[in-house]
Formats: C-alpha cells, sequence, structure tokens
C-alpha cells in the first residue's frame, strides 16, 4: 500500500520566534537527557541551555488553541524533534499517565501568550495530533501512552491506532532506521506486523508514524520466559510441560521467513558473498575474545565456510532480530521493533553511507536462535542464581527443542529455499557461524 | 412394514403440548413454566442451553435393560430441576442398532425398546409443560440397510425404489471423497451380490446414501420432518447434513446441491411449523460451516466443531491463543441464526479439525492410551479427560456457558460421569446414567447382564461414587455448581443472543471479552464482562476498560460489587483455572442493600 504522508502544508514559524523556541527545545531536550546509555530514565534531568540549541525546522501543525508546533532541532549529541502543546493560561490538562506535568515554558504568537506542553503528554492535544497527521477521522476518544523510550513516545488511540512521534532524528535528518523496512516489508504484502497508515515526514526526514495498533500481545520474550519458569518449576520434559513453547517457535520461524521473503520482494537480492561474511565472523571474535579463534570447532567451521564455494543469496534483513523484536497476538506473531539494536553487527536498518548492507537471511535465524539461548539463561538464573539447582540440563533440553521449532517452521515456509543455501549443512554452519558472532558481539559489548 | 403416514394424516393432537399462555414470550421464561409455541418465540434457541440426551442410556422405566422414552418422562423433573432449556434426542427410530441407532430402518416409529409414538407424544408434551423444548436428531443421508427402501431398492434395477439409493457398476467413481471412518471402512462403495451393483456409503457399509438426485427422495424426507414435527417436536439435528449429494471432480461434501435442498427444508419450516429449527451438524472450518446458515434461510444453528478442542489445547498450553484464533476467523451467524457450542458429546473429541501437529499434541496430552483413540479423534467422555479436575471442569464450563453460542450439554457430564474404553467404538462414552449408588447405578432394575452396556463401576467413576443422589444431596457438589450456573446464565440474556467482543490482554494465559446486547447498550441490559485464568497458576490482568469507565462491575454469582472502572486498566487478579463473570452496571443503578465501594472506603448503599 501507498502509505499517505502528512497532509496539508505546515506554516512555518517566522524566525522572530526561534529565540523562545530555543528555550523551550532546551527544556525538552534536558528531558531527553534523561535517559540513560542502559535505556533507563533518570531523575536528574539534563542540561541543555537555549544557546546550544539551533532550529532547523519550526511549523505550526495546528493553529488557535490548543495549538501544536513541530519543531526539529540539532543539540550538541543529539538531533531532536519535539511537538509543542500551546495551552492558554488557566487551561485544564488532562495529562496522561506517566507524563511530565510541568510545563516547557511560554510562546508568544499570533494568537496570544500559551503555556507550552509536551504535545504527547497531553490527552486532547495528543487527538488534535492524529487529526493533523493524517490519520483517518475515526472519532478516537481515548489516548493512552504505549512506551516512552530515549527516542520516541508511541501513544495509543482507543487501542485501535498507534501514533510514535519520532524525538530523536537520525544526525542532519534522514529516514528513521527501520522504518524503510517496516514500509518495504508492508508494500510487499508482509502482514504479520502492525500495519502503517500515514508517515508524518518533513523534507526527508520522518517526524512520526501512524499504525493500526492492538492492545495486548505479548512480547516474544515474556512468552519464552513464561515457558521457561513453566518447565523450571515443573522439571521433566519440555514437550510434558505445560507451557511448551515449541508451537509457538515453529509459528514464529514461518514468520521469520515470510518476514525474508517479504525483505527479498521488497528490496531484492544480490549474491551474497560467504568468504567476506566469515571475515567479519572472525573480526567480531577477534574483538571479543581473539583466543576463541584457535578453537578448533570454531576455526574448522570457519574454514569450512570460507572453502565451501557455496552459493547464497544476500538481502536485506532485520539486523538485530531476536525475541525482543517480535510479539504474539491473538492472530499470530508480528514484528513490532525494527530499531537499532545495541551490537556493532549491523544493526535494524542503519543504512550504512555506502548504501543499504544485503546479508544472508541466515544473520537473523541466528539472532533468533542466540535469542533462546540467552533467555534460557537468564530464566535459570533468575530462579537459581546460586547455581545450585542445575537447571543446566532443561535449560538446554528447552533450547534444543524450540531450536528445533524455530528452524523447522522456518525452513518449511514455500520459497524460503531460494534464499538459504541448498545444502542443509551450509545452512547449519553459516547459521553456527552468526551465531558465534552474535555472541561475540554481545559479549564485546560487555568487555 | 405399513406404509408411514403422511402428514395429510398426522396424528391427531400434534401441535398440543403447550398450554394456555396468551402472552408472547419477549424474555426468557423462568424454569418450570409452559412454554409459549416457538412460533411466538422464534429465537428461542439462542437463549437455550441445550442437553443432549440418549434415550437408551438415560433411565430404563419398564425394567428390560434398555433406557425408554417413558424413563426420560420419569426423569423430566430432575432435567427441569437442572434448569436446561431443550433436549436433543440421540436416535429413537427402529434401528439395526450397529451404529447407535443412526442406522435408521424405519422413520415414522419408535423402536420398541424406547417406547411407542404415543409414549414420544407424551414426552414432548411434557417436556413442553415443564419449559423444555425437544429436538432429535434425523439422520437424513443414510438408512440402514435393514430399512425397506433399500430392501427393496436392491432387489434389482427396475422396482419403484431402484433409484432412490447411489448405485454403479464399479467402485472407482468419486475417488476424491474421503472415507469418514477411515480406521473401519477402506472404501464409499460396496458391492451387493443381489443387485450386482457397488452401492455408495459415506460412513459404514451397512448404511447406504440416499439418492437426493431423486425427487422421491427429496419429497420422502420432507413428510417424514412433517410427521414428527406434527406431533410437537421442536425441531432436527441434521446429521451428516454436508454429505447429501455427489458430484464427479468434488470431495463430495458441502455442494451447492446440499445447501439448496436444505433451503426447500427452511422453507417448509417457515412456513408451515414456524419457530421449529434445524441444526446442522457439520464438520468443517467455520468460514465453511457457515454456508449452512445460509442467508438465514438454511439452518437456524451449526455446531461449532474447531472450537471444541481448541479449548482443551488452550487448556493444556495455558494460552488463550488458540481459542481467540479461530473465533477471529468464525463468521457472525446471519440475524436469526447461532453458533452451537459443547464440550464433548456423543461421539469421539473428534480432532479433523485441527493441523496434523495440534492432532498429536492433543493425542499426547489427552489420549495417553492407544484404546482411547477412535477414528479420529479421543473417545473420552469430559470427566477423564480433565483427570476430574473440579476447578479445570468448573472453568471449561464456564466458557462454553459465556462465549458467543448456544451450549450443548452432554448427559452425565453435569455430574462429571466417567468412561470405560474396553467398549467398542463410542460405547465407551454411553455408559447408563448414574442416579444412585444403588443396584446398576439406579438406570435400571434389570439384571446386570441384560443392561445394553454395564454401568461404570470402578472407584473413581463407578456409580457409587459419582450418581445424581449423592450430588444433588450435597450442595457443594458439580451438580449444583452446573444448576446455579445456568440459572445465571438464564438471567442475562447477553449470553444468548449478546455480540462478542475480545479484550486485549498483555498476560496470554486469560481470556476476557465482553458480551453486549446488539448494538451496544440499549440501557436496559448491561454488558457482562468475562475473565477467564486458562493457567493452573494464579494470575494478573490489566484490562483496558476505558470504553465502560464509571460502570461497576458487580460478579454474577456472588453480586459483589468491584471497584468501579477508570480510565486507566482495570487490574484483575484470578485464581488458577478461575474464571469472573462481572455485569457492568451504570453508576447510577444501586443494588438494594448492597454495600458499594468507593475509593474511599465503603459505603453503605442505602445512605
Amino acid at each position: 500500500m501507498t502509505v499517505p504522508e502528512h497532509r496539508g502544508a505546515p506554516v512555518e514559524l517566522p524566525s522572530s520566534s526561534h529565540p523562545a523556541l530555543r528555550e523551550l527545545v532546551a527544556a525538552f531536550a534536558s528531558r531527553l537527557e534523561r535517559w540513560g546509555p542502559d535505556g533507563q530514565r533518570g531523575d536528574e534531568p539534563g542540561q541543555v541551555l537555549a544557546e546550544m540549541v539551533s532550529i532547523r525546522s519550526a511549523d505550526r501543525v495546528r493553529a488557535g488553541r490548543p495549538g501544536l508546533v513541530s519543531v526539529t532541532a540539532d543539540v550538541p549529541g543529539m538531533s531532536v524533534h519535539t511537538v509543542l502543546g500551546l495551552r492558554a493560561p488557566g487551561d485544564e490538562v488532562q495529562f496522561l499517565d506517566d507524563s511530565d506535568e510541568s510545563p516547557l515554558g511560554l510562546l508568544e504568537d499570533d494568537d496570544g501568550l500559551a503555556v507550552v506542553f509536551d504535545a504527547t503528554s497531553d490527552a486532547e492535544l495528543a487527538l488534535r495530533l492524529l487529526e493533523a497527521v493524517g490519520g483517518p477521522d475515526d472519532g478516537f476518544e481515548r489516548v493512552r501512552r504505549v512506551t516512552t523510550t530515549a527516542e520516541r513516545t508511541s501513544l495509543s488511540f482507543d487501542d485501535r491506532r498507534v501514533l510514535t512521534v519520532f524525538e530523536r532524528t537520525p544526525p542532519g535528518g534522514g529516514a528513521q532506521p527501520g522504518l524503510e523496512l517496516l514500509l518495504g516489508l508492508d508494500g510487499a504484502g508482509f502482514n504479520h506486523l502492525l500495519a502503517p497508515v500515514a508517515i508524518w515526514r518533513r523534507d526527508g526526514v520522518d517526524l512520526g508514524l501512524v499504525q493500526e495498533y492492538e492492545a495486548g500481545s505479548t512480547g516474544g520474550w515474556t512468552l519464552a520466559l513464561t515457558s521457561l519458569r513453566d518447565l523450571y518449576a515443573s522439571g521433566g520434559t519440555p514437550e510434558a510441560a505445560g507451557g511448551d513453547f515449541a508451537a509457538e517457535a515453529r509459528r514464529l520461524g514461518t514468520m521469520t521467513a515470510r518476514m525474508h521473503l517479504g525483505f527479498d520482494q521488497a528490496f531484492g537480492r544480490k549474491m551474497g558473498d560467504i568468504t567476506s561474511w566469515v571475515g567479519e565472523v572472525e573480526a567480531a571474535v577477534r574483538l571479543a575474545d581473539p583466543v576463541l579463534l584457535e578453537d578448533e570447532t570454531v576455526s574448522t567451521l570457519l574454514e569450512d565456510l570460507r572453502t565451501s564455494n557455496a552459493r547464497c543469496a544476500a538481502i536485506r534483513t532485520h539486523g538485530d532480530f531476536h525475541l525482543g523484536r517480535v510479539a504474539r497476538n491473538d492472530v499470530g506473531w508480528l514484528v513490532v521493533d525494527f530499531t537499532p539494536g545495541g551490537t556493532p553487527v549491523l544493526t535494524a536498518g542503519v543504512v550504512p553511507a555506502e548504501g543499504p548492507v544485503f546479508r544472508s537471511p541466515l544473520a537473523d535465524v541466528a539472532d533468533m536462535l542466540w535469542s533462546f539461548h540467552h533467555v534460557a539463561d537468564v530464566a535459570a538464573t533468575e530462579r537459581d542464581p546460586s547455581g545450585m539447582l542445575g537447571l543446566g540440563e532443561l535449560a538446554q533440553a528447552w533450547e534444543v527443542r524450540n531450536r528445533r521449532a524455530f528452524l523447522a517452521g522456518y525452513l518449511a515456509t514455500p520459497g524460503i529455499g531460494g534464499l538459504v543455501p541448498p545444502v542443509r549443512d551450509v545452512v547449519r554452519k553459516l547459521a553456527a557461524a552468526f551465531e558465534l558472532e552474535r555472541s561475540a558481539s554481545k559479549l564485546a559489548l560487555r568487555i | 412394514m405399513t406404509e408411514p403416514t403422511t402428514a395429510a394424516g398426522a396424528v391427531a393432537g400434534a401441535g398440543t403440548g403447550w398450554g394456555d399462555v396468551p402472552s408472547p414470550a419477549v424474555s426468557p421464561t423462568p424454569i418450570g413454566e409452559p412454554l409459549p409455541p416457538p412460533e411466538e418465540d422464534p429465537r428461542w434457541f439462542q437463549r437455550a442451553v441445550f442437553y443432549e440426551v440418549l434415550i437408551r442410556g438415560f433411565y430404563d422405566e419398564n425394567g428390560d435393560g434398555t433406557g425408554d422414552i417413558p424413563g426420560l418422562i420419569a426423569k423430566l423433573d430432575y432435567l427441569q430441576w437442572l434448569g436446561v432449556d431443550c433436549l436433543w434426542l440421540l436416535p429413537f427410530y427402529p434401528s439395526p442398532l450397529r451404529d447407535g441407532g443412526y442406522d435408521i430402518s424405519d422413520y415414522y416409529s419408535v423402536h420398541e425398546d424406547y417406547g411407542t409414538v404415543d409414549d414420544l407424544k407424551l414426552l414432548l408434551k411434557s417436556a413442553h409443560d415443564r419449559g423444555i423444548r425437544v429436538i432429535a436428531d434425523l439422520v437424513i443421508n443414510h438408512t440402514s440397510d435393514q430399512h425397506p427402501w433399500f430392501i427393496e431398492s436392491r432387489r434389482d434395477r427396475t422396482n419403484p425404489r431402484a433409484d432412490w439409493y447411489v448405485w454403479n457398476d464399479d467402485d472407482q467413481r468419486w475417488p476424491e471423497a474421503r472415507v469418514v471412518f477411515v480406521d473401519v471402512e477402506r472404501s464409499n462403495w460396496a458391492w451387493d451380490a443381489d443387485r450386482g451393483q457397488y452401492y455408495w456409503h459415506r460412513f459404514y457399509g451397512h448404511q447406504p446414501d440416499l439418492n437426493y438426485e431423486n425427487p422421491e427422495v427429496q419429497e420422502a424426507m420432507l413428510d417424514v420432518v412433517r410427521f414428527w414435527l406434527d406431533l410437537g417436536l421442536d425441531g432436527f439435528r441434521l446429521d451428516a447434513v454436508p454429505f447429501l449429494y455427489q458430484r464427479d471432480g468434488t470431495a463430495g461434501e458441502n455442494l451447492p446441491e446440499t445447501h439448496a435442498f436444505i433451503r426447500r427444508l427452511r422453507s417448509e419450516l417457515d412456513e408451515h411449523y414456524p419457530g421449529r429449527i434445524l441444526l446442522a451438524e457439520a464438520n468443517g472450518w467455520p468460514a465453511d460451516v457457515a454456508d449452512y446458515f445460509g442467508d438465514g434461510d438454511e439452518c437456524h444453528l451449526c455446531f461449532h466443531f474447531p472450537l471444541m478442542p481448541r479449548l482443551f489445547m488452550a487448556v493444556r498450553r495455558e494460552q488463550r491463543y488458540p481459542i481467540t484464533e479461530i473465533l477471529s476467523q468464525t463468521p457472525e451467524a446471519p440475524d436469526g441464526a447461532q453458533w452451537a457450542i459443547f464440550l464433548r458429546n456423543h461421539d469421539e473429541l473428534t480432532l479433523e479439525m485441527v493441523s496434523d501437529e495440534d492432532r498429536d499434541y492433543l493425542f499426547s496430552e489427552y489420549a495417553k492410551d492407544p484404546r482411547m483413540k477412535r477414528h479420529m479423534g479421543i473417545g473420552r467422555r469430559l470427566a477423564p479427560l480433565l483427570d476430574r479436575d473440579r476447578r479445570l471442569t468448573e472453568l471449561l464450563n464456564s466458557l462454553v456457558l459465556s462465549l458467543p453460542g448456544s451450549p450443548v450439554l452432554y448427559y452425565g457430564d453435569e455430574i462429571q460421569m466417567g468412561d470405560n474404553l474396553y467398549l467398542g467404538d463410542r460405547d465407551s462414552v454411553r455408559t447408563p446414567m448414574q442416579w444412585t449408588p444403588d443396584r446398576n447405578g439406579g438406570f435400571s432394575r434389570a439384571d446386570f447382564a441384560q443392561l445394553y452396556l454395564p454401568p461404570l463401576m470402578d472407584p473413581v467413576y463407578g456409580f457409587s461414587a459419582v450418581n445424581v443422589e449423592a450430588q444433588q444431596r450435597n450442595p457443594s457438589s458439580f451438580l449444583h455448581w452446573m444448576k446455579r450456573m445456568l440459572e445465571v446464565r438464564r438471567q442475562f440474556s447477553v449470553f444468548g443472543t449478546g455480540s462478542f467482543e475480545a479484550l486485549p490482554c498483555a498476560n496470554p494465559s486469560v481470556l476476557a471479552f465482553v458480551r453486549s446486547a446488539h448494538g451496544g447498550d440499549d440501557g436496559e441490559t448491561n454488558p457482562v464482562l468475562c475473565i477467564h485464568n486458562l493457567s493452573r497458576f494464579s494470575q494478573p490482568a490489566e484490562l483496558h476498560l476505558g470504553r465502560w469507565a464509571d460502570r461497576q462491575p458487580v460478579e454474577l454469582l456472588g453480586r459483589v460489587p468491584f471497584p468501579v472502572v477508570g480510565t486507566s486498566p482495570y487490574p484483575v487478579t484470578l485464581a488458577p483455572y478461575g474464571f469472573q463473570w462481572y455485569e457492568l452496571m451504570e453508576s447510577q443503578q444501586t443494588l438494594s442493600g448492597e454495600l458499594l465501594l468507593s475509593g474511599d472506603g465503603i459505603l453503605d448503599g442505602n445512605r
């Protein structure tokens, strides 16, 4: 589908308003600086001063009171986008849960003096913003905050629409990482995602996204963790445990394959260079633990791949595909997050200067398989921090069962055979190499 | 065999048994009060709880070892007490009983073991006087090979009924048609030496299919229908209805011609017997089965077969997804029609409508003993399937009573009866009803050896341990719980005719939904919120009930008010396999004498 962009031409505010806007953006950016590198929000705001702010654009999105002004700016270390909500002094505001209710400051415009809030904290202003951004007017009434991160805020409307405001933009403007992937998949007919309804974009800078939404989905990590907790509590075999995850793992594999077929359709494919990928694996391992390269199993694996002469397609991939990027709702699995992850390996949707990277889809497969290992590990540590219960065997049994189910679902999907090496042994080894790369990258992050 | 009577010569007294109830029904009739004629309450089946009863297994009045119609009449007080609205009788027609009566040898009579046509008339009147309607199985696809029609048909190729069945010179035609009883039959064709031809049978070889291409066959079946409706029957379950026709290059199921005949049948009912119903037994995907509703001009009810195994799967996996997925694929029935939902019935727990992987899973969970497998399903009753877990049994029944559709209960499940795997075919789930701890479970005074099937006598499910008498005495019994649930369900029409809206919930073990009067709240009928915990562990959930902000949930069983709904997610805590039903009452609706809880503490509602 063609996703419509922001409707109507924004009205640019005069440059005479920029001094006041700089104060407001500074206050907003200071709040953003509460977010630490661990993704957690602290209590102490940052120290961004008005003179540090350089306004790139300032548009009136909605005139009058309450009004909306969208501002993009550069501050030291980041590029920001904020939607300012303008209210008449004395206006009663219905703040959303978990909102900062303090105003950002004051602004004088043609409609007089306004008290300025973060529009994403204000229920009524959020509704007006949704109308303005261009999503179909369906008479929404109830607004709820879904998530707030260091980069974006997502609001749900009657649990049928979600508006995500991108509050950090790529340096110098540009497309939001991951958005291209989402739009490409949607255009290819991949329906395991929250369908985009409208994009808010200005001069090539992505400011927001409206999607269809349904509350009540459960994250893949949570589902897997629940399954493991059940297994660790009851013992026995994974298939006998009530919360057996294998059927869902299989479905997840099928969805993953469909995602890759969608990438192939949307962005095309190239001939893969296994030797080059092996080199990247080696580089990652060398960074994390060079001694590992001398391990016979590892060296044999990499050498076998290097000399295999296997042909493999390369496509655009998710780049950071794990249980935290998927969710299960009442009709199936969804990919809910295309944002970059924290590993130095190719991150989701980040397009390097030299152009988009094409990789084997088995890289995403490996990421998910590693995620199964990781969640089993985390669950075991959660239940048995001292290690005295010896849950390793159960963890391994769970992991093996669900890896097999995932791979069975993936490889059985019609059409996926054209994207993976034809020889099953090469598939196994290539996935193992990518998983090694993922593991090394995670280790390097902790070092 | 005498020629059957026709509708024109209907037995005197047809249509009687209704009593004098002049006012039209606008709300559910209280238990025990005579029902209005069905034409005055044509949507009765949408509110009804059905009770499937095996006549020969219910109660033996004459002491010959087989249950009978007088025995069923004798137990109508019990059924009235229990609170069911409509009986579904398994076939009571004359039959060699090689397939539990689904092999009919005379459509116009009653099997001598069960009684007479007059007995049936009395049953209908007695049931109606107690506020209970009655429908019966009608096998329209095939007859017994002992039916006079077939006996005549097979004689030669020129007799008047030569073309009443489906004959062919070879057994190669219609190879696409699957064999239904795969573990017993190898082909849909059987050779008849007398006629020198093969005859078509989609079920057992002794059940030849009628030939609906022949207008005489169609007319004959319509005549059968008129006969029983004239006696006062409230409708039919159309057994094996998808198989009526065959066409080259097709699977011989769900063909357009079949629907055409059902429309004709329905038209007959609408014109001459308004308010009587047709219930389709069509085992298929909801989108396909929905065709049997037509445009509201075919069947009134259709069984929702795929939902049933998914209920069992959901509680094993402790996730609601199997249920919500199939419901999301279920088309809404046309106005005036309804899905029929159930947990168990007289057949095996069929697993035809699940994937191979899911079938294997369900077999491994519920049929660990190979003797439990029957055809493509599991031959076990509800209680043994659930290891007689009281909480789990309550949960599953609460689902069937609150999900959209008319619930169909199976006799004996209200006392958690067990099964006998050592009996053949599906007899495992058709053992005698257990009334008392006395001889033969109180089912019959006959010698044990005379009984049509032995009653259960094991220490867990045997009649000494599980029987109606003991459970009626014990107010904490499952039987009393079921009675109470039916009472509560009857008080809220939204369970029968309301819309269904699944509520999103981040906890996959929790299934929450709202039943509302169609068209939204009408101010007089409050929505009912139903929350079910599919897990054996306690579960929390937060429900987005903002649309019902300021309403106060009042739990249905205890009428206890709960905190008023706000705009924030509404937290609930559910016990293992727990469920809660709430009426979402307007804030100005107060309950006389009830305590109302507010944020300030407990207030006396009378202040």
